[in-house]
């Protein structure tokens, strides 16, 4: 089965500033990504790459479209909340309810106002009246009704408070959610999301640093907390990384040995966000 | 086609403006129909009812046009800025709609849909106008405006003038869209600064005048186009009226020059020139998603 999302030497430049750098990835279908980077490492260009808001150098095909040339047709199986502050404040809920259902063919507006109902948003309400939890109700009401191959969401949650965050992501897992489904999703709230995520994409200064399902972390990666007296044992073992925590230094390993790890400690599988901080710290060092 | 239409009546939600002010102008109208002055002069002639009677009835018309010109001329400027002023093009540009899709049915808003809506507001009021104006000066005043080859003509003038004006201001419409389409922010200041720097620049440097002469051309250059000259004296009529000589023309189908506007190389040299413009506009829409 062709990959959904399939970029080779993506690369996005702003004058002299370089935001994608020869980027590869791939996204299978039914999976949900994270792409992960601190801010401005080229997540948001990823994005707008992919979403055929601009213009870019390398391959690219998304649902087996070339996006910059295709956005329009593209759209019919895809679709993003790019910031949920995007919607226009004159736009009335019914109306914009109408437009959409108006323009997409595969938008379901029995979907959406099933959605929109579990709110308590009246439909004569302008956007701009709303509050930005509100808000997200809507654009996501609208968004999940269509019958998308497709989901992209850049920093879904920014400026949002806890609860609604968390409602937000209830919301994209549980209703939403289904085999025939993708989504990808930026962040840089790691912990936020790594429950939820089937795959994850590093993303630094341009550059795809880790390109993995969650299941293969588990089996290239591991974390071992070794007391003071095997540190240097267990260095000798060539960790990638290492953190100092109460009295015990936690050491990361890249194909590792499970068999010889196990003497120096228990042995875990890293979790996204510790596997993020240390491949990146890396990267840094370098 | 169903597309167009949804954008088009989603620039109506936007643009509130584009049958308010309409109805406002209109409403002012019709109140100081109710509550104004009405002077009744005596009219004996079929000639002079008929003067008179097309002279008011296209006076009623009068603030309309102008306002609807000064309104669509900066809806043109704002309509692309204001999606990116507010981010909301990351929403548009989330549904399956082109760009080219937008920027047409934008451009088609500002140049036919609001000169369009201001049209059939200036007849409603026109309509309203002359019963009340009727009522109130009895039978003195009131047959003058129900002519039925006038208002007729009233339609067909303007009908004219809307498509017309479309096809001769299309430079000018196209410039303005792509100023929206690209400026970062101040697009009256863009859409004026350039043509005003190269005015100048010229003018310094090369002592010349052709932009300025281009500009002024199409500006003044669309009534001598698409209208008969009053020097044309067949167009035209004078009748007295209380010892004021009037010269209204004779009929609009006299008045009106599709013929002579449509073979004016003028014409079709604007009309490359915007559409040109309207691709510039297009293909900024396409790149530029930021303010």
């Amino acid at each position: 089965m062709p990959a959904l999302i399939e970029a080779r030497g993506l690369t996005k430049k702003y004058g002299k500033h370089t935001a994608l750098d020869r980027a590869d990835f791939t996204v299978q279908s039914g999976r949900i990504v994270g792409l992960i980077g601190p801010n401005g490492a080229g997540k948001t260009s990823a994005l707008r790459a992919i979403l055929g808001l601009t213009s870019y150098e390398g391959h690219l095909r998304v649902l087996d479209r070339e996006p910059f040339s295709d956005r329009a047709a593209l759209m019919n199986d895809a679709c993003f909340i790019a910031d949920v502050a995007v919607l226009p404040s004159w736009l009335r809920v019914d109306h914009a309810i109408d437009f959409v259902a108006g323009i997409h063919p595969r938008f379901r507006r029995d979907r959406a106002l099933a959605l929109l109902a579990k709110t308590q948003i009246a439909g004569k309400r302008r956007l701009g009246e709303l509050s930005k939890g509100m808000k997200t109700q809507v654009h996501l009401a609208l968004t999940m009704a269509i019958d998308a191959r497709l989901f992209v969401l850049d920093e879904p949650t920014l400026g949002l408070d806890i609860l609604a965050r968390r409602a937000f992501y209830d919301a994209l897992v549980n209703d939403y959610m289904d085999d025939t489904r993708t989504i990808l999703l930026t962040t840089h709230q790691v912990e936020e999301v790594e429950n939820l995520l089937t795959d994850v994409i590093f993303i630094n200064r341009g550059r795809i640093v880790l390109d993995s399902s969650i299941d293969d972390i588990a089996a290239h990666y591991a974390a071992v907390a070794v007391a003071e007296d095997r540190l240097a044992a267990a260095r000798a073992e060539k960790p990638f990384y290492e953190r100092r925590t109460l009295g015990k230094t936690v050491l990361y390993f890249e194909r590792p040995e499970f068999g010889k790890l196990a003497q120096f400690g228990e042995v875990l599988t890293p979790s996204v966000s510790d596997l993020f901080v240390a491949r990146l710290s890396l990267r840094c060092a370098e | 086609m169903n597309t167009y239409s949804w954008l088009i009546r989603r620039e109506f939600w936007e643009n509130r403006a584009i049958w308010m002010v309409p109805a406002i102008i209109g409403i002012a109208q019709t109140l100081a129909a109710l509550f104004g002055r009405v002077d009744i002069v005596a009219l004996t002639t079929p000639e002079q009812s008929r003067a008179v009677g097309g002279m008011v009835l296209f006076a009623f018309g009068v603030t309309f046009f102008a306002v609807m010109n000064l309104y669509a001329t900066w809806y043109l400027l704002d309509c692309l800025y204001a999606d990116r002023k507010d981010r909301s093009i990351l929403f548009w540009k989330s549904l399956p709609i082109s760009d080219t899709a937008t920027v047409l049915a934008k451009l088609a808003t500002g140049l036919l849909v609001i000169p369009l809506v201001y049209f059939v507001a200036a007849d409603i009021s026109t309509v309203a106008m002359a019963f009340i104006i009727s009522v109130r000066a009895r039978s003195a005043f009131g047959s003058v405006l129900w002519q039925p080859d006038l208002w007729l003509q009233l339609q067909a003038l303007w009908l004219y003038l809307i498509v017309t004006t479309a096809i001769w201001y299309l430079p000018f419409a196209g410039w303005l869209i792509a100023v929206s389409a690209w400026a970062k922010r101040a697009v009256m200041l863009w859409s004026i600064l350039p043509p005003l720097a190269l005015f100048l620049l010229e003018r310094w440097f090369l002592g010349t005048h052709v932009v300025g002469t281009m500009i002024r051309d199409r500006l003044l250059g669309y009534i001598p186009r698409a209208f008969h000259d009053q020097s044309d004296r067949s167009a035209w009529v004078s009748t007295v009226v209380d010892h004021d000589t009037i010269t209204t023309p004779g009929s609009v189908w006299q008045l009106l020059n599709p013929v002579g506007f449509l073979s004016s190389p003028a014409t079709w040299i604007g009309v490359v020139v915007g559409v040109a413009l309207v691709v510039v506009a297009i293909q900024l829409r396409l790149r530029r998603t930021e303010t």
